[in-house]
């Protein structure tokens, strides 16, 4: 299993564009891609999920990736939340 | 009778039916001005452009999400579909000025049950699109999502259906 924590930088947090964005990057791998932030915990490839965490400035997130491709599934999804959160 | 008769018995099991959930003219996506939206990148939906500024369930179910800037607000059926409706564009950075809820995270509702409500006019005059995009959230799990675009529609009009 591989992981990242990432405090979110964006002024309105994780919402509806960010989260849609982040399901269609997280669907293009194998591995069960988690997100765990203030105790809430939600698979990166579900968008209500997602946005159901309701992730504010400053908060911070843990992904997780476990399966065949998780390496090059956390590089990219840490790489999107570097670039869009 | 056929093997299959079993299927035809209750034709209306697999589909989960979407009333409007506002007045107004109903279009598809891609006459949404937004590409996260007009593209279908969160499913796939269709968008009223509101003629009223009362947001109605569109089905009974649960509200799954009151977005806590009131812009929005994500439903699940009785039946499992995940829906969520979006006041406007771009309007999350009004940080919630001009919307007005009417229901809680978690909260049941019945079809037409009141939901929120929104001063079209001033987000507006604020510089915003008020455009109402409606967007199956789970499309993955459905093989047909029919809709009814290009007429007017009134709150618990049929805009679309559904099929597993």
């Amino acid at each position: 299993m591989k992981s990242f924590t990432y405090v979110v930088k964006d002024e309105l947090g994780i919402h509806a564009r960010p989260a849609g964005l982040l399901v269609k990057e997280a669907k293009q791998f194998n591995s069960a891609i988690n997100l765990e932030c203030g105790g809430k915990k939600a698979s990166a490839k579900a968008l209500m999920a997602v946005m159901g965490m309701a992730v504010k400035k400053e908060n911070e997130v843990t992904v997780t990736a476990e399966g065949d491709d998780e390496d090059a599934a956390i590089k990219a999804i840490e790489a999107f939340f570097k670039a869009n959160l | 009778m056929g093997m299959f008769d079993f299927l035809k018995k209750k034709p209306n099991e697999n589909v989960d039916v979407i009333a409007a959930p506002v007045a107004g003219e109903a279009v598809a996506s891609s006459e949404i001005n937004d590409p996260t939206f007009g593209e279908e990148m969160l499913g796939k939906g269709l968008a009223i452009k509101p003629s009223d500024t009362k947001v109605y369930a569109p089905f009974d179910g649960t509200v799954a999400m009151v977005f806590d800037t009131k812009h929005a607000v994500s439903l699940v059926s009785e039946k499992g579909a995940e829906v969520l409706i979006h006041i406007g564009l771009d309007t999350v950075s009004l940080k919630g000025e001009h919307f007005t809820t009417h229901v809680e995270n978690g909260v049941i509702v019945k079809k037409g049950d009141l939901l929120l409500e929104f001063d079209k006019e001033a987000i507006k005059e604020a510089g915003f699109d008020t455009i109402v995009p409606i967007v199956i959230c789970n499309t993955d799990e459905y093989k047909d999502v029919k809709r009814i675009t290009g007429m007017e529609v009134k709150p618990g009009d049929t805009i679309m259906e559904l099929e597993k």
